[in-house]
């Protein structure tokens, strides 16, 4: 049988490919701080022997993570808190590492530690950040946190740490397995970004997910319909191959 | 068989989940000392099909890889304890915190549980309990003959009766806080038990130490902002549509190849 069904088919396997990343943009449409991959397809040609080049197979893969900022959005709580511009929170992810977030609903656990919403504990000037019982807590725009300690008067706030904020070139993130966004370069092992002091956050709002629902389902449907022309061509090519041992068959 | 259909299959019951949450708050929007929910969502793992960085010939490399994540998951809901607005109402038991705090109730099994609803009554033996009848605790009972019972801000409970116009303390009502509220769990009836996450209470005199005040003749509405709510109900509607297309997309792939193959 012709070659030309296996590069159809390659053609329709990663058509699905990249869907899968679509839907997986579209279910995260809702998450706080999610940012949207990316998917492209790429040209894998083999050129083997005399003929012409038509042996071109496709490839997709995510070249990177849409860094762009999501829509913010009040919620009026003390500890959401948002980031004004690009960058990113210090987190710190299971394995130790220092990775990089927007997510900004954050928690206290049973401790006192800030957690973020994915409970990964959020870093300050050095390491994760504890609080103290207080009655009121405030986020000041530079991530200063400060707080009213239980039996302390209002008058007497206590400056507890600052959250660590980041500014980096989006491009030498990315996005590894565990969904965490890391240096790519040295990122798995411990190499951090140094705080940036100029970056502001706001707090009582928190920043949605950047997917773009439209871009999205346009890719989704545009997809499909590649899709359905690579099978057309798989049809085409089973009914040429038809016909072909029908003109050798004895009548 | 095609990823996609399992991967809106997790959005399609995340947005199912945070539909729950909302109808939830929005059905509790005027219920006394509520504290409304948030569902947290989180992404799942990604899966490398293709490793970034990996070799495509010997001295060459893919600049990236393909990692397709696999959804979306509801990592939990939190409550929000922000306070509610204060209605007054001038009803002599109804009580509210103004401030953190909550009150006591003494369950049948002996176990405390903690509420931010401060619509309380007097059972036939005259002591204070909440509107199901449990006690409050610690237990103060009211005389007989009373005529008028005064709260004060730091939770000092006085009788006054006919010929006693100088009144009796008879008993003050202690406030608990939590360092981590949101871990409380919700049992129901506005009631909260403390869990591991929550921390253990810390009790404390109303007013004092950073608890807030008791405030009689007056209750907390519930902290459900409805704008809010209707804002999300839109967004969930029509990311759930969205899924809900891309399952039906992914089908109609399916039904493609195997009517035309």
């Amino acid at each position: 049988m012709d070659r030309a069904l296996y590069t159809a088919m390659t053609g329709a396997k990663n058509n699905m490919l990249a869907q899968a990343s679509h839907a997986n943009n579209l279910a995260n449409a809702n998450t706080q701080g999610f940012r949207a991959d990316f998917a492209q397809a790429r040209s894998m040609a083999i050129y083997d022997g005399p003929g012409l080049p038509s042996r071109v197979f496709s490839m997709v893969e995510n070249p990177g993570t849409d860094f762009r900022p999501g829509a913010v959005q009040e919620t009026g709580r003390e500890l959401d808190i948002a980031i004004n511009g690009e960058g990113f929170f210090a987190v710190q992810a299971p394995d130790g590492t220092e990775a990089y977030s927007r997510d900004g609903g954050l928690n206290i656990d049973v401790n006192g530690v800030l957690r973020n919403s994915k409970g990964l504990p959020v870093v300050g000037t050095g390491g994760p950040i504890a609080l103290p019982p207080a009655e009121k807590i405030e986020i000041a725009e530079d991530g200063t946190i400060s707080a009213v300690l239980l039996g302390q008067g209002v008058d007497q706030p206590v400056v507890i740490d600052r959250i660590k904020m980041v500014s980096v070139d989006s491009r030498t993130l990315e996005k590894f397995e565990d969904g965490l966004i890391r240096l790519r370069e040295g990122g798995k092992d411990g190499e951090v970004i140094a705080p940036d002091p100029n970056m502001k956050l706001v707090s009582g709002f928190l920043e949605t997910s950047n997917v773009n629902t439209v871009d999205e389902f346009t890719n989704m449907l545009s997809l499909s319909r590649q899709y359905e022309i690579q099978i057309k061509m798989m049809t085409t090519v089973k009914e040429n191959s038809e016909s072909s041992s029908q003109l050798l068959r004895m009548s | 068989m095609h990823a996609a259909l399992y991967v809106s299959k997790t959005g399609l019951s995340a947005q199912d989940k945070q539909l729950t949450t909302i109808s939830n708050n929005l059905s509790n929007a005027s219920t006394i000392g509520f504290k409304r929910d948030r569902a947290v969502f989180e992404d799942l793992l990604y899966q490398i099909q293709r490793q970034p960085g990996g070799q495509s010939t010997q001295d060459t490399q893919l600049p990236s890889g393909l990692q397709l994540g696999v959804g979306v998951r509801v990592s939990g809901t939190t409550k929000e304890f922000t306070e509610g607005s204060l209605q007054v109402t001038d009803q002599t038991l109804d009580l509210a915190v103004n401030g953190r705090g909550f009150f006591q109730i003494l369950q049948p099994n002996g176990n405390i549980s903690y509420t931010r609803n401060g619509q309380f009554g007097l059972n036939s033996e005259g002591q204070i309990v909440n509107v199901n009848g449990l006690l409050l605790e610690p237990a103060i009972t009211v005389p007989e003959n009373t005529n008028r019972v005064e709260i004060g801000t730091d939770g000092t409970v006085s009788a006054y009766s006919e010929g006693n116009a100088a009144g009796q303390q008879i008993g003050s009502i202690q406030l608990v806080d939590f360092i981590n509220p949101a871990g409380l769990q919700g049992i129901g009836s506005n009631l909260f038990y403390q869990t591991a996450s929550s921390g253990d209470p810390i009790a404390g005199t109303p007013g004092e130490n950073g608890m807030g005040t008791t405030l009689q003749g007056t209750l907390e509405n519930s902290n459900v902002d409805i704008v809010e709510e209707m804002v999300n109900m839109i967004t969930t509607q029509r990311v759930y549509e969205m899924n809900s297309k891309v399952v039906s997309t992914a089908d109609q792939m399916l039904q493609f190849i195997t009517q035309n193959l």
